[in-house]
């Protein structure tokens, strides 16, 4: 048994997507925790094709997640690759999902793209305090880390409030917001590609937080001053509205 | 906390028996056929008539003479329509057609026997969406509730979830469709198109062995397709390329139409069924339903039931009297819509070539 799986068999389940199974884990006993994110065999796909498809896969999420390292976005460090048994091992974030944080997150649990497994009952929805940020000052923390990132050309692909977290810090440093799940992430200069990010981001906020113009506004307004001169091809392209974009019936 | 009324069916119980008639003509296939929706509930298909304008191999179907065939065919089609049924045309509370999407020539060639029909036997029109179309039969046929749909065929790619009256749009096609891309493969290696090219792909995929490497391109809920049509022609010029397969026992390495058929459908579907189930994990479902042409394919149909196994779920699929586009999924569809109190007034009753399954008003679902 490789000592890949090993790992995954002494780990414990957090949830499972389409795509992949992520677990909690210790590389090394007594060590800090990382997250086990497997990629495991598609019995529906030819064994060939399933085996580089996991591979360039795991490679490229771990890419991603370099590329945004290297460029200052706050995302989870990488801590082990094993591309063949379709395993990444990241840091692990201890916080709050950004969509728990915020109204309407915790309900309709059941429209969430990964089914809990933990067991553990969530927090009470009614975190007024958001650890010490405001509501306008968590979304301008979005804004900022969207923004370094599209300026490392990295396109997140799956832009919800659930790929967020706030990590909760040691007494009297203030909280990151980490972005998380580069599973679908890709890279692109394209003014349009880092356009529809933005708008999935809208249409995730509209579905799942009631009253959510506000704050998505807020997060555009930090992300227009992280982008700099970049953003007016964006903005233009936001404004332009959705020829290519789907569904005219709204906040369905 | 928000508590969820449920939600009631805004679809009446039929008062008595209602009957209509489904004319489809978008592509090559043109169709006819009667529905019943009783009075206990029930829905029958009293006929379901089909003709497929078939071209020779190497030779796709062009506008102007796939709307002849059905000019030419319209008669014999109805006609074999009405008596099958049993009705009578005068008995009939509607006459459905597909408005689009579709090719344009045809379209308008089977509007303009639906609008004759309606001024001679003075019935109201019903202009209806292809694709809603293909949906209501297959939920209908199948019993599937409230399932992801992924919609394939010659001219359709999309993956389609139900959402507040709303056929919403969750994946499709950022290029070509899947039909399409099989079809013109089929008439790169000179298959015949009887009784349709992806049919006779899939006979082919079926002796391949070989899986050459293509590329695979999905992203996020989308597929594109024209890349690996590309690639998948440039084999047919690869110096390992035998267009009349192996000699028996041949150890050489080589690579055949079989080999080719086979590689396209793995590659293909496995990005179908990626998205699909990527719909189904977001949206929280457990069941798949495949409905247009492609639909049909086993192959497709197996690596989406294992998929869906795999989740606790289940697949469901017609054959293809329902699958292939045809006359009684208008109908279907359009009698739904019709039963709410829908029609179409005659100075309204235009074709379009491009009309997307997120703009109708499902006005008879919950
Ligand atoms: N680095 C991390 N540290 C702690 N928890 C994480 C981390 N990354 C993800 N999670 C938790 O695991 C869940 C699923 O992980 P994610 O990477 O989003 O995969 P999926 O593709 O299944 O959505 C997240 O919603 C989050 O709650
Ligand atoms: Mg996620």
């Amino acid at each position: 048994m490789s000592s890949t799986i090993a790992l995954i068999e002494s780990a414990q389940p957090i949830s499972q997507g389409a795509e992949a199974k992520v677990y909690k884990a210790y590389l090394h006993n007594g060590g800090t925790p990382v997250l086990v994110k497997h990629r495991f065999r598609k019995q529906y796909r030819h064994p060939t094709l399933d085996a580089t498809l996991t591979k360039s896969r795991v490679a490229g999420e771990a890419r991603a997640l370099l590329k945004c390292l290297r460029a200052g976005v706050n995302v989870p460090g990488v801590r082990m690759v094993d591309s063949a048994e379709g395993v990444l091992c990241i840091e692990w974030i201890d916080g709050q999902s950004v969509r728990k944080l915020l109204p309407g997150g915790e309900e309709e649990e059941e429209l969430d793209d990964a089914t809990d497994l933990t067991g553990e009952s969530s927090q009470n929805a009614a975190v007024s305090s958001l650890r010490g940020y405001d509501v306008d000052e968590l979304m301008s923390l979005i804004g900022r880390e969207i923004g370094k990132m599209h300026q490392a050309d990295i396109v997140h692909g799956d832009l919800t409030t659930s790929n967020m977290m706030l990590h909760s810090s040691s007494q009297g440093q203030r909280p990151r917001l980490v972005l998380i799940d580069f599973g679908l992430s890709y890279y692109s200069t394209l003014v349009e590609d880092k356009a529809v990010d933005l708008y999935v981001l809208e249409r995730a906020f509209s579905s799942t937080h009631p009253d959510s113009e506000p704050l998505f506004a807020s997060v555009l307004k930090a992300y227009e001053a992280q982008m700099g001169k970049e953003w007016s091809a964006i903005g233009k392209r936001l404004d332009e509205g959705a020829p290519s974009f789907r569904c005219n019936l709204k906040s369905s | 906390m928000t508590v969820k009324a449920k939600k009631r069916n805004p679809l009446q119980p039929p008062d008595r028996t209602y009957l209509a008639l489904g004319l489809e003509g978008s592509a090559n296939k043109l169709g006819a056929g009667i529905i019943q929706h009783a009075q206990d509930g029930s829905t029958s298909v009293l006929s379901n008539i089909r003709h497929t304008y078939i071209t020779p191999p190497g030779e796709g179907f062009q506008p102007r003479d796939t709307a002849l065939h059905h000019r030419q065919w319209a008669m014999t089609v109805i006609q074999e329509a009405v008596e099958k049924s049993g009705v009578s045309m005068r008995d009939l509370d509607c006459i459905c057609y597909t408005k689009g999407p579709g090719m344009g020539a045809p379209l308008q060639s089977v509007a303009l026997v639906a609008r004759t029909l309606s001024l001679l036997y003075d019935k109201p029109l019903v202009g209806v969406n292809h694709c809603v179309g293909h949906i209501e039969m297959g939920r209908q046929i199948t019993g599937a509730q409230n399932p992801v749909v992924l919609y394939v065929s010659g001219g359709n790619t999309q993956v389609i979830a139900y959402s507040r009256q709303c056929y919403r749009i969750f994946g499709e096609t950022l290029d070509i469709a899947v039909g399409n891309c099989l079809d013109r493969f089929a008439r790169v290696i000179n298959l015949s198109n009887d009784p349709s090219p992806g049919y006779n792909i899939e006979q082919e995929a079926k002796k391949g062995k070989r899986l050459v490497p293509l590329p695979y391109a999905t992203k996020g809920m989308d597929v594109s397709l024209s890349g690996i049509l590309t690639s998948i022609e440039a084999y047919t010029q690869d110096k390992r390329f035998r267009p009349h397969g192996a000699p028996e026992g041949d150890p050489e390495d080589i690579i055949t139409p079989q080999d080719l058929c086979f590689s396209l459908q793995e590659t293909v579907f496995s990005m179908l069924v990626e998205i699909t189930e990527r719909a189904m994990a977001h949206i929280g479902s457990k069941e798949v339903l495949c409905v247009g042409g492609v639909g049909c394919n086993e192959r497709l149909q197996e690596m989406m039931g294992i998929m869906a196994a795999e989740r606790g779920g289940r697949v469901f699929a017609t054959d293809e009297r329902f699958c292939i586009d045809n006359g009684i999924m208008i109908a279907q569809a359009g009698l739904l819509a019709h039963r709410m109190g829908h029609e179409t007034p005659l100075q309204d009753s235009t074709c379009t070539q491009r009309f997307r399954t997120d703009e109708v008003h499902v006005a008879w679902r919950a």
